[in-house]
């Protein structure tokens, strides 16, 4: 008969109209974030040998690595990701050998200005003298420290640039 | 108390002129005048609860809760939009006619302010009773084909002139199977004033004695206003928004605001013609009379907006087709039946 | 005498409803169509021109932007055709993997479509309701691979990753409840009178003509075609599973609407079995190849049935870690091509029904 999809149809909205609404009321209550989620990255600078695989697996050539030699060893001195071009695909995460890079659960990653977006991973400088160099790692290890890749070392930078060193949003400093 | 309280605001301004020693016929229009200005105050701020309310009916039809952040509950949501509309600049295409395109917004709302002058809002509420009210009526609200018609023309835009088009062809066709729908209730009552239609259904609702006459009216009144399942006028996803595809800012925001006085026209129409407009159903008459005229009116509104929220839109073609086809023999048989229905129970003596 | 005029209209690329930026430009006779032309291309990011400057392994994540509400069926294309190529065998367990992430996605695009196509017809609350249940199949793909609509879970030879714990009993239980929100979709948008008097016998294709135009997917078999590759040539391990391929009769836009619809039920049924199949099988997820992968100097093209259609990738080897040539063969572009034939006679409201039922999405369409 002619009418009853139409009466079917109100029904179904009835019904809906008294339901459990599905939505969630975000920054009130999160949806839970999965635990192969891919959002921030995150590189434990102690396991990283700057090998340079991740940058290699990269489609789009989103992460560069900068090295510097200090005495027979490499000594990474930055480790940035133009996060803007990133695809999020986890080719970098799996081509790592050491298990240095990780995804974060941290989804938010929107910055105020064009200039904070790269993902500043690690931004240090090298030690002048090779003995030095376990210095800097064992310093980070004692601080402790809100984010991973704030272990980053800093040791005379200008005051702006350790802020993007940090890789933190410049108001969320004082964190 | 509440039954008469706002016929005893009438009366009390009334007699307070009355104190003055000003000439009555003064009095009287300056009563009239507070009445008409309390109505439109009354419309428009019902019609930013509208747009409030279907959102929110929107919202919980398709398992989200809509609007809820501005004020408590979101209830200041509209209000925050149309602030910001007012705050925005009516862009005025090159090649439009300046004059026709900027009158059309303002002039959207005169015929449906003009109509809630004859409507009672519960016993004695109408701010004028008049004796050929239905007809005003009719005859008002038909007008504003010729404002969707001038904003759509003025626009110079293909979409407007689309909209516009199908916004005369739908009103025109649709006008007469809603008049003639509500030729049977007034066969029935026989007048044409809202009161005695109103006082005609004291015992029965007109709703029990024409429910095919109710039917008829309601879908040419959906149709009327342009609202889903026969929006084509907007057809957002064929014609975009149709006439008011150019319209920015509070422009825009008229047009919009008057859909839903207009959805109050056609509710409150039908409360009075077929729902028994301010009589108390089961006797519940310690609810004043104007609770319950609002009360139908705002569950009629109700449907209005399921419609909307549950059917998809009717073509163009099938649209006119319906009004033609269906509507109209269907109202004129009713027209018939009705008549013969009198004779027989005049005949009869009942 | 009434002197009439035929006149353009520029239907998109801002329109709400053309699948993102489309455009046709319409000859039209007051309401009626006379000539369409579709214009594409807004969106062409040059996919396969940029697969030649990347290794093997590297063009998945672009493969990903082409359907990209089906995206691991676009993966899937891909890694397969390159497997072909070199000729690797696949694990069983990432077979089963692939086939479920690959019929969830599919699951994804059709209540896209047939929620989106509700909402070209003009309900809204049909659309919303589509996407309610849209988010939890995308919900669990997120759980499996960590994205929402670009997986990038196919690898060559196998898949990025197991499934999490009890990842498989939630595909279940969605799996369960989706029969019951399918019978709402049939109440609210296909049993709708409405809806039936606005997409019955508009847009119809004959079966000849559909065959003719090389059209595939739902498209095709709405006319009543049979010819699904998951049947006809089974790849992978579809010939394990037991589902039917729903057919239409008139070849217009409620079939291919309602076709989808029924494509759902099968999906879920195809995603039971599977289900029930993977327990049984352990073992890795990913074969062992080679971290540089150079295929031998040859070509292949594979195809598979993707949601929208028959999705085909030929990619050529000149014996470098990079694809010499990749083309694919998108099922949105091709199912296109007859738009124009299809529109003509039709109102400016049927543009919109038959062009949301041929089901497009304008990253394939422009690649």
């Amino acid at each position: 008969m002619f009418g009853q999809g139409l009466i079917k149809g109100l029904q179904i909205t009835w019904k809906e109209f008294w339901a459990k609404k599905f939505t969630v009321q975000y920054p009130e209550e999160q949806h839970p974030v999965p635990e192969r989620f891919h959002g921030k990255f995150v590189l434990d600078v102690d396991k990283c040998i700057a090998c340079g695989l991740c940058a290699n697996a990269c489609p789009n050539k989103v992460i560069t690595i900068e090295k510097q030699k200090v005495g027979k060893k490499q000594y990474m001195t930055g480790y940035i990701m133009n996060i803007q071009y990133c695809l999020f695909c986890g080719l970098c995460v799996e081509s790592c050998n050491k298990d240095a890079l990780h995804y974060s659960k941290d989804f938010n990653m929107n910055q105020y200005f064009y200039r904070d977006i790269p993902l500043v991973l690690v931004k240090r400088e090298a030690p002048a003298e090779p003995e030095e160099e376990e210095q800097p790692a064992a310093k980070a290890e004692a601080r402790p420290k809100a984010k991973p890749q704030a272990k980053a070392e800093k040791p005379a930078e200008p005051a702006a640039n350790s802020e993007v060193a940090a890789g933190k949003v410049p108001g969320k400093e004082g964190e | 108390m509440l039954e008469n309280l706002f016929v005893g605001i009438a009366d009390w301004l009334r007699s307070l002129l009355g104190g003055l020693g000003t000439p009555v016929e003064i009095n009287e229009a300056i009563v009239m005048l507070v009445k008409l200005v309390a109505i439109l105050v009354f419309i428009l701020i019902n019609a930013l609860w509208l747009v409030y309310m279907e959102r929110k009916v929107a919202a919980y039809m398709q398992a989200r809760i809509g609007p809820n952040r501005v004020g408590p509950k979101g209830l200041l949501q509209t209000t925050a939009d149309i602030g910001k509309l007012i705050s925005k600049e009516i862009v005025i295409p090159g090649k439009a006619d300046k004059v026709v395109f900027l009158l059309a917004p303002v002039l959207i709302f005169v015929p449906t302010l003009m109509v809630f002058a004859v409507i009672p809002f519960g016993k004695n509420m109408a701010a004028i009773d008049m004796n050929i009210g239905v007809f005003y009526l009719l005859a008002i609200a038909s007008l504003s084909t010729l404002f969707f018609w001038m904003g759509g023309w003025a626009s110079n835009s293909k979409y407007s002139l689309i909209g516009s088009m199908r916004v005369v062809a739908q009103m025109v066709s649709y006008e007469l199977p809603l008049v003639l729908g509500l030729l049977g209730v007034i066969m029935i009552a026989g007048s044409l004033k809202m009161s005695d239609i109103i006082a005609a259904q004291e015992h029965t609702w007109f709703i029990f004695t024409q429910p095919i006459a109710f039917l008829i009216y309601f879908t040419a009144a959906v149709a009327e206003t342009n609202r889903c399942p026969f929006d084509l006028v907007e057809g957002e996803s064929e014609i975009i928004a149709g006439p008011y595809t150019e319209y920015g800012g509070m422009a825009f925001a008229m047009f919009f605001l008057a859909e839903y006085a207009n959805i109050m026209v056609i509710c409150a129409m039908a409360t009075i013609m077929f729902l028994g407009g301010w009589h108390a159903p089961f006797g519940l008459d310690f609810i004043p009379s104007w609770v319950w005229f609002f009360l139908k009116m705002y569950a009629l509104i109700f449907v209005v907006m399921q419609l909307r929220w549950t059917y998809p839109r009717i073509r163009v073609d099938q649209l006119m087709g319906f009004s033609w086809k269906v509507l109209v023999p269907l109202a004129l048989a009713n027209i018939f039946i009705t008549g013969i229905g009198m004779k027989i129970y005049q005949a009869i003596g009942w | 005498m009434l002197r009439t005029q035929e006149y353009f209209l520029n239907f998109g690329p801002q329109h709400p409803s053309t699948h993102g930026v489309f455009q046709i430009i319409l000859t039209l006779d007051g309401e009626r169509i006379v000539k369409a032309e579709p214009v594409c291309g807004y969106l062409h990011r040059g996919i396969e021109k940029l697969a030649e400057s990347r290794t093997y392994t590297q063009v998945i994540p672009y493969t990903d932007r082409m359907d990209y509400l089906a995206a691991m069926l676009q993966n899937l294309g891909y890694v397969q055709a390159v497997e072909k190529l070199m000729g690797i065998e696949v694990p069983e367990r990432a077979e089963y993997l692939r086939i479920i992430s690959g019929e969830l996605s599919r699951l994804a695009s059709h209540l896209l479509a047939t929620g989106v196509y509700a909402l070209d017809i003009g309900g809204f609350t049909g659309f919303l309701l589509c996407f309610r249940e849209r988010e939890r199949v995308m919900d669990l793909l997120e759980e499996l691979t960590g994205s929402r609509m670009t997986l990038s879970y196919a690898r060559i030879g196998g898949v990025a990753d197991d499934a999490p714990e009890g990842w498989l009993d939630k595909v279940k239980k969605l799996m369960d409840d989706m029969p019951g929100y399918i019978d709402e979709y049939n109440g609210l948008i296909t049993g709708n009178e409405i809806f039936q008097a606005r997409t019955k016998f508009v847009g119809q294709l004959t079966p000849e003509t559909a065959i003719n135009y090389s059209l595939s997917g739902p498209v095709l078999r709405a006319s009543g075609v049979n010819y699904d590759l998951r049947k006809v040539r089974p790849y992978g391990i579809y010939d394990r599973f037991d589902f039917e391929v729903p057919l239409g009769e008139n070849g217009d836009c409620f079939d291919r609407f309602y076709c989808r619809v029924r494509e759902m039920q099968q999906s879920v049924r195809i995603i039971q079995q599977a289900i029930e199949q993977i327990k049984e099988v352990d073992g890795p997820v990913i074969a062992k190849v080679p971290k540089v992968l150079k295929p031998p100097k040859s070509d292949v093209y594979h195809e598979i049935e993707s949601a929208k259609g028959i999705i085909g990738y030929y990619v050529v080897s000149d014996g470098s870690n990079k694809p010499y040539r990749v083309h694919v063969r998108r099922p949105s572009f091709i199912n296109l091509g007859y738009l124009d034939e299809m529109l003509r006679g039709y109102l400016i409201a049927d543009v919109v029904a038959i062009l949301g039922s041929i089901d497009i999405v304008l990253g394939e369409v422009d690649c």
